[in-house]
């Protein structure tokens, strides 16, 4: 008992915004990588949950009860997240689960999440196979489906005739680049070669050099920031003047940090943007650059809108295991960052409709495209 | 044509950057006969203090670069001191062991110290290229050319013409001699640590400027490709590691003109394969070079066995099955149901590396080789899950002992690194292959463990099912051991030359050892695949591999039990340490380096 309570204190000093509160607090298990080397992305998550639960628990939390995360480290493995899976699920106060990172280590412990009537909310899980795990199994996360057609829309737009797209040889990468190729003829394109790249790779020159004799007119890239700036770094650095259209989760600081100077003038699809009017926007934007003197990224926006979601999941329909499923299945237009309103399809458990914006990095900086064609170079 | 040029400076521009990191490697595997997995660490050390150098101390590049240095080589030097010299008279396994734990160690640091998001590490030489062919070389590119073989020169100089740099080739040459003859060899070793890490950290900082991209999870690829181009050198050889380095850097280059990118690191493990069976002592051997020692036996020291008594494992045994019957602790038996799993292929590597002294650093391709063979028949081939497990052991004991025949004629650490190469090569080609395993999507919807129509989906069924398998696979094993064919794996491990001499057919009795681990390993890989119902590519990687021999090696090589003490503990020590969040893989390397300080030859001792 006393161990118990001296947990409960400590726990309530490590989140100053909840000291306030005599209630039990709501909890939200998280499975996710704080160590290993997917760590950033955990790291990002972090930054976007506490910002949400500032705000919401700063406000009074839910009917008096403050909103907290257990994070609980996979190193995104699939041996430990079946284990955090059976931890959260055994403990009655957890109400939903948030994550895991990658597809081996998310879809691993979905049977367990499954059988235990607990959602398990992927908000970074694009595999098209991750919501068909069960009928408990939701995403947030973008579709690709839906998002790459846009993609090849802005392609189109700025000019683009053959495109050569450069993607992660992932289960994500694979997917954006099969609805990207799909998409690009009905636009007039043809890409003239798809590389696919292993994720540890940092060496990006051979590359390119088979992306400009494949003739392309520019280069499409299906890439984490990390990466995409590195891409775009050696192609500059390499005499390579393709304009470079890069997808939405190049879409943070760390491209330009990372990028420098070669990542001037490239594209990237967002779906959000600091000067975005939207209330939300602002909002999210304002307090998370305040807080962590940097702008946010598409994974912090992601993180954020998932626990703004669950929150509002709480509010209306109850704090209990059962309530967030129903939840999910009737909640309509939750305020959203990347989706403006977010509304789920019932039958394939995620969120059609976000809205994309192309941004253009300019002076070192993010700034919306004037929609002027690039000329080929 | 003009593009072949391309390629042709791409890949002398990326083996530039192999080259640095190579030449440390290959010093200190000259000198102490040790891979050190603590390298890529020690580079992103030099990385990171570079990148405080520059925004903390706005300090010039030449004044960073000496902040590097000599951080580094003193890092090199703690190294050498509180992690290898205690390790002198252990077995020669230890000190592998300990350089992987260091590694553990310095690269949490790091990500607690400096948050694991990337950083931009910006060079600030100038920035105009010169124009060759289709592409360009810039100033950094030559100074990264000129570090390495102007390193390279300094070394080689140093090994032959100065005191110092005798005593390091004596020690090399002869360990015990050199002691005689009055040289220091506890210096030499701290020296060689001193320079190898000063040359690590300075490729980090540069490679860092580079790719203008440091973090902290760097260190692990950089230790792969420094390894494969220092073998492809010739282990120990310096001047041999750089022309390896610029090898490796073309075959990746042109690897990736020919197939693209998927097919790069496939390339550099081919070769890393073709080098060391064609000539394993390196392209630049010369050829008057004496073939290697026999180093057989060298890993494994005799020690005094730590007897479990037989009713004590039944009733372990007994106390296991019946602890499912405990209500509400499905966490606690799924970490035990992931032990056993990590027991099979614990038993699995500690018959190979410990029984038969074939120190395999690749064995989680054998799981991923289960693992696809039972979701693949299960699914496409529409067999039951009963049949497919079994099935999929065998397949696995065929391919992993097919795959690794061509290392049979290899001996001690070239074993290690070839099984290594192979592991990475299973991994690449289950990636590429598409029409068979379906890419980088993986296999979705793998059946459940079940026996007819019995669903084994609860924590307690799965629980009872993999430690039943595990009991049967132990007992097997334990059965091999006893018999002729475990004698002979000890007699081909404690003198190969001798066990040949007596008659014994090496190649036969390696097969056999490894078509029985393959078989274990293969087994827990295809219970794995229905237990997490998705696999892909990077389900099992190396860190498995790794992990597998920390729980071998800590348990006492080619002990049976051991093996099985090492993976409950290892599997369940990063569980315990879960409390304290970031910190627990921190906590879990210290453990690692206080175990292996303290108890060298493993919990129950070498057998």
């Amino acid at each position: 008992m006393t161990l118990s309570r001296r947990l409960l204190l400590a726990a309530a000093a490590a989140l100053p915004a909840t000291r306030a509160f005599a209630a039990d607090p709501i909890m939200i298990g998280v499975s996710g990588p704080l160590t290993g080397p997917n760590a950033q992305y955990g790291a990002q998550w972090k930054r976007g949950f506490d910002l949400a639960l500032d705000g919401i628990n700063g406000a009074g939390g839910i009917k008096g009860r403050p909103l907290q995360y257990r994070f609980e480290d996979s190193q995104s493995d699939p041996r430990q997240s079946v284990a955090v899976a059976q931890k959260l699920v055994a403990d009655p106060s957890i109400i939903i689960e948030l994550g895991d990172f990658s597809s081996p280590a998310s879809m691993a412990a979905s049977p367990i999440y499954q059988r235990a009537k607990l959602v398990q909310f992927g908000f970074t899980n694009s595999h098209p196979d991750f919501t068909k795990g069960g009928d408990h199994m939701w995403s947030n996360s973008t579709n690709q489906a839906e998002e790459q057609p846009r993609l090849a829309e802005f392609a189109a737009k700025l000019g683009f005739k053959k495109p050569a797209v450069l993607h992660l040889n992932t289960d994500w990468g694979r997917t954006a680049k099969d609805a990207f190729v799909k998409a690009a003829p009905g636009l007039g394109m043809e890409v003239t070669t798809a590389e696919a790249y292993l994720s540890a790779e940092q060496d990006f020159r051979p590359t390119l050099v088979r992306a400009r004799d494949s003739k392309a007119d520019g280069l499409v890239l299906l890439s984490y920031y990390a990466d995409g700036a590195l891409i775009s770094r050696q192609a500059r650095d390499t005499g390579l003047a393709l304009p470079i259209l890069a997808g939405t989760s190049n879409y943070s600081p760390k491209f330009i940090e990372l990028g420098g100077a070669g990542v001037e003038g490239d594209f990237v699809m967002s779906t959000f943007f600091p000067g975005d009017p939207r209330p939300e926007v602002q909002d999210f934007v304002k307090r998370y650059q305040s807080k962590y003197d940097q702008e946010p990224d598409s994974f912090s926006a992601g993180s954020y809108d998932t626990m703004m979601l669950v929150a509002a999941l709480c509010e209306q329909y109850g704090t209990t295991r059962e309530a967030m499923q129903t939840g999910l299945t009737e909640i309509r237009d939750v305020p959203s960052v990347v989706y403006g309103k977010v509304n789920f399809d019932p039958t394939t458990r995620r969120v059609p409709g976000a809205s994309y914006r192309l941004l253009l990095v300019k002076g070192g900086k993010f700034t919306v495209w004037d929609g002027s064609k690039v000329a080929a170079g | 044509m003009s593009s072949w040029l391309d390629y042709t400076i791409n890949g002398l521009i990326i083996g530039n950057i192999y080259a640095l990191l190579a030449v440390g490697l290959a010093l200190i595997f000259g000198v102490s006969h040790l891979i050190n997995f603590a390298h890529g660490s020690v580079y992103a050390v030099g990385a990171y203090i570079g990148w405080a150098c520059f925004n903390y101390l706005h300090l010039p590049l030449p004044l960073t670069a000496l902040v590097v240095v000599i951080v580094c080589a003193a890092l090199g030097m703690v190294i050498e001191r509180l992690g290898l010299r205690p390790l002198a008279g252990a077995p020669r396994i230890a000190p592998l062991l300990a350089t992987i734990g260091i590694s553990l160690v310095l690269d949490q640091l790091l990500q607690i110290i400096f948050t694991p998001d990337p950083r931009a590490l910006p060079s600030p030489l100038p920035a105009w290229r010169i124009h060759v062919g289709g592409g360009t070389i810039g100033a950094l590119d030559i100074l990264i050319a000129a570090t390495g073989i102007g390193s390279a020169a300094v070394l080689f100089g140093f090994l032959r013409f100065t005191k110092l740099g005798w005593a390091v080739r004596a020690t090399a040459q002869d360990r015990d001699a050199a002691r005689q003859m009055g040289v220091d060899t506890d210096a030499v070793n701290r020296t060689v640590f001193a320079i190898a890490s000063a040359l690590g950290g300075l490729s980090g900082l540069l490679v860092g400027m580079y790719f203008n991209h440091i973090d902290p999870a760097m260190s692990f690829q950089a230790t792969l490709k420094g390894v494969v181009a220092q073998v492809i050198g010739g282990m120990g050889n310096v001047p041999g590691a750089i022309a390896g380095s610029l090898l490796l850097g073309l075959t990746e280059s042109y690897g990736v003109a020919l197939f693209g990118s998927s097919y790069r690191n496939l390339f550099s493990f081919a070769l890393l394969l073709l080098i060391l069976v064609l000539r394993p002592n390196g392209l630049f051997a010369s050829r008057r070079a004496t073939p290697p020692e026999p180093m057989t036996g060298t890993f494994i020291a005799p020690s005094k066995v730590l007897r479990v008594p037989p009713w004590l494992v039944v009733a372990s045994v007994v106390v296991a099955a019946l602890l499912p019957l405990v209500p509400n602790i499905p966490y606690a038996l799924q970490v035990l149901t992931n032990a056993w799993l990590a027991a099979m292929l614990a038993i699995s590597l500690t018959l190979v590396a410990g029984t038969l002294g074939q120190v395999s650093l690749g064995h989680a391709a054998l799981l991923l080789i289960g693992a696809y063979a039972s979701a693949l028949l299960a699914l496409d081939a529409g067999w039951p899950v009963w049949a497919s497990i079994p099935a999929a052991g065998v397949l696995t004991a065929l391919i992993g002992t097919a795959l690794v025949a061509p290392a049979f004629r290899l001996r001690s650490h070239y074993v290690s690194i070839a099984t290594l190469g192979i592991g990475e090569i299973v991994g690449l080609v289950i990636l590429n292959w598409e029409s068979l395993t379906r890419g980088p999507m993986g296999v979705t919807n793998i059946p459940t463990l079940a026996i007819g129509t019995l669903e084994l989906d609860s924590p307690q069924a799965s629980y009872w099912a993999c430690l039943a398998i595990l009991v049967v696979l132990a007992l097997m094993q334990a059965r091999v051991l006893r018999s002729h064919l475990g004698r002979t794996f000890r007699a081909i491990r404690d003198d190969d030359v001798a066990a040949r001499a007596y008659g014994i057919s090496l190649d036969r009795y390696k097969g056999i050892a490894f078509a029985v681990g393959g078989f274990s390993a293969g087994i827990a890989g295809g219970v794995s695949a229905h237990l997490y119902s998705y696999i892909n590519n990077e389900t099992f990687t190396s860190t498995v591999s790794i992990s597998a021999l920390t729980m071998v090696i800590l348990g006492g090589m080619g002990n049976l039990l051991g093996a099985i003490l090492g993976a409950v503990a290892l599997t369940a020590l990063p569980e315990l340490f879960r409390g304290t969040a970031e910190y627990r893989m921190l906590i879990y390397g210290l453990a690692l380096l206080l175990l292996i300080r303290f108890r060298p030859q493993g919990v129950l001792g070498t057998v």
